[in-house]
């Protein structure tokens, strides 16, 4: 009861910092509102997908560090194989890109199970390999996109019940991330698998013991990641309408809203919602600097204090309620 | 009453030009997704000198790091959210952030992209024409070594547009000399250390070879060529401070430097507030040209002599203001200073 309650306390705090935010922005510039929050909600999105990738293998006690360049990856294989093809091809290129991150995730897992190799390397050497292939792919940026799957994250979600001044609150880009996410997390965790992410996540040992199948759960929770990747690359694809071979930033900023979102690097605790509102955070703080007009080499230190900050203080509240 | 008349119509005037004066303030926003490069970092100076000495830019709101096409769509974005008057942008990809573009164009906003074109037919666009940069220097090592041999082809970053222009430039001037041959081709990333290991890496497998072709990391190209004292090839390179420097004081070097100047930022803010005080230009697009220097011919050389400027950081481009489109003094762009700094 105790551990939900503080973990609930800590995505209120997240929530309470985001809202904060959101309360600085108007300030600042008075205007921000509906069609900005929905500038922000594209921002996210890539981000957003590689979080989820990085929570559910951090939850299983591992690491991904090949989660930008599997994004990379997905998203030139998505655009390359829709340039120029017609709108339903994209139907087939969807489900073909998504299965194709599911594998190379899995490969990742199965990697790290039968080498018995730490996760950190294995991931490395597979980060550099999806760099090469996504370069083998598409040596530049290139290809393109369906208009359908591109009009799924432009412009706001028609709800005809509700006058247009709320409707613009709810971009397309934020229903798709929620969809998203929920189809895959919700069944997961309630499964015996996601049990078993969780334990292996907390005590491998002790879970083995138990009769956790520990080699398949790793091998599933690196699939799950990479089928998360892929969403993100597709989302990348989307957005800009092409593939690009060099991966974006992803990696670090992933790590950092899974530490953000309060789950614990060693594994075992945690959730997804923690980190996705953790994203949401971190981009508006990107977007109250820039409203604000600092230097942009002053903004990269003010986001890695917030960080630091954001994480001590919950350690310090956690330590303080551990006391009582 | 007609002296009443006459204070209230002067008093009028008065806030009308007041207006007009205030309307004299532009807010620039500035977007560039590759942070830590010397030539960027003087796109940036340029950028701050030129909107110092135009006089009329109220303050620039300069989004600056390392990103992709769809952290720059989300730079964009923020800078529409904070109402800037005009956006300069160099773009990671010029069809990947065509969306945002367009929104900044359609909420009022001039657009104008630097270095390399955008797909947007909205914006303005002022660039190096970089297939040319990638032609004139190629040529001039072909013809250098005789037109015939084999070519260290050391290129920019994988998959950036400016680095592809170049390529289409290099290969057309490879289809001129069909004797020529490139022996081994690398991806610098633009960076120094990574270059000059890259080349080091190439001497030590002791396979001999005629000329380099640089896309820019060219001085520490020439440091490692005289440090491990391997045969002084002809290098080509870009004008940056250090690499103009070696091609008039390093003993035996042949080279050329192609221009590429990164003050084309600042050019892109005279453009955008030309084009807020209603001045557009006739073209939508403007190119600025290439230029070669070598230290062969005794023309070359003296332009080298000329251009060279030990003051300035080496990885910075000698050209550091384009005629026509800038107005700042050296001390300006070295400062480095924008408006309210």
């Amino acid at each position: 009861m105790m551990r939900i309650l503080r973990q609930q306390g800590w995505i209120a705090g997240l929530l309470v910092l985001f809202v904060l935010l959101f309360i600085a922005a108007r300030v600042i510039q008075p205007s921000y509102g509906a069609g900005d929050f929905g500038s922000l909600v594209s921002a996210v999105l890539p981000f957003a997908f590689a979080v989820a990738a990085q929570t559910v293998v951090v939850i299983a006690g591992g690491i991904d560090l090949s989660v930008a360049a599997m994004m990379a990856v997905t998203s030139v294989t998505a655009a390359a194989l829709m340039a120029g093809a017609s709108e339903e091809f994209a139907l087939l290129v969807v489900p073909f890109v998504l299965l194709m991150g599911f594998a190379l995730g899995a490969l990742n897992g199965i990697l790290i199970v039968v080498t018995r190799v730490p996760d950190i390397v294995v991931t490395l050497a597979t980060l550099f390999m999806l760099q090469g292939a996504a370069l083998l792919i598409l040596p530049a940026p290139g290809g393109g996109s369906a208009d359908w799957l591109r009009s799924l994250i432009f412009g706001t979600v028609p709800l005809p019940v509700l006058p247009a001044a709320v409707t613009a609150w709810f971009p397309k880009a934020l229903l798709l991330l929620v969809v998203l996410l929920c189809i895959v997390w919700i069944p997961l965790k309630r499964s015996r698998l996601g049990l078993s992410i969780y334990a292996i996540g907390s005590n491998e040992l002790a879970a083995f013991r138990s009769g956790v199948p520990v080699a398949r759960t790793k091998i599933l929770a690196y699939a799950i990641g990479g089928l998360f990747g892929a969403m993100g690359g597709l989302s990348l694809t989307m957005s800009t309408g092409i593939g690009a071979p060099i991966p974006g930033p992803y990696l670090m900023a992933s790590v950092a809203a899974v530490v953000l979102g309060g789950v614990v690097l060693g594994g075992g605790k945690g959730g997804l919602l923690g980190p996705i509102i953790a994203v949401f955070v971190l981009r508006l703080a990107r977007t109250v600097l820039t409203l604000l007009a600092i230097d942009p080499n002053v903004t990269a230190i003010v986001e890695g204090t917030i960080l630091v900050a954001v994480v001590m203080f919950g350690a310090f509240i956690a330590m303080r309620s551990r006391q009582s | 009453m007609k002296v009443l008349k006459t204070i209230g119509l002067a008093a009028l005037g008065a806030t009308m030009l007041a207006g007009a004066a205030a309307a004299q303030e532009y807010t620039i926003g500035v977007s560039n997704t590759v942070q830590g490069n010397g030539w960027r970092e003087e796109m940036i100076c340029a950028i701050k000198a030129q909107a110092l000495a135009s006089g009329k830019v109220k303050a620039l709101n300069i989004a600056h790091r390392n990103t992709d096409a769809a952290g720059q769509l989300e730079d964009l974005r923020n800078l529409i959210s904070a109402k800037v008057d005009a956006i300069v942008v160099n773009p990671a990809d010029p069809a990947g952030i065509q969306a945002a573009l367009a929104e900044a164009t359609a909420a009022g906003i001039t657009v104008v992209a630097v270095d390399q074109a955008v797909t947007e037919p909205s914006a303005y666009i002022i660039s190096n024409n970089q297939e040319e940069y990638g032609y004139l220097g190629a040529k001039w090592l072909f013809e250098t070594i005789g037109g015939k041999g084999n070519i260290v082809y050391m290129r920019g970053a994988a998959g950036a547009s400016a680095d592809s222009d170049r390529d289409k430039g290099f290969k057309r001037a490879l289809a001129e000399f069909p004797d020529v041959k490139v022996a081994q081709e690398v991806f610098t990333g633009w960076q120094q250390d990574q270059g000059k290991q890259q080349i080091l890496d190439y001497i030590a497998t002791g396979v001999p070879f005629d000329g380099i072709w640089t896309s820019g990391i060219d001085n520490v190209i020439v440091d490692a060529l005289v440090e491990s004292q391997a045969t002084l090839v002809p290098v080509v390179g870009a004008d940056n401070a250090g690499f103009v420097g070696q091609l008039n004081s390093v003993e035996g070097l042949k080279g050329a430097a192609v221009t590429n100047p990164g003050s084309i930022g600042g050019a892109g803010v005279t453009l955008a507030v030309q084009i807020l005080d209603g001045k557009k230009p006739a073209e939508q697009t403007v190119l600025v040209q290439p230029e070669i220097w070598e230290n062969v011919t005794d023309a070359g050389k003296e332009k080298l002599k000329g251009a060279a400027d030990p003051s300035l950081s080496p990885e910075w481009p000698v050209s550091i203001s384009i005629p026509d489109w800038t107005t700042y003094t050296k001390d300006q762009i070295v400062a480095c200073k924008g408006p309210g700094e």
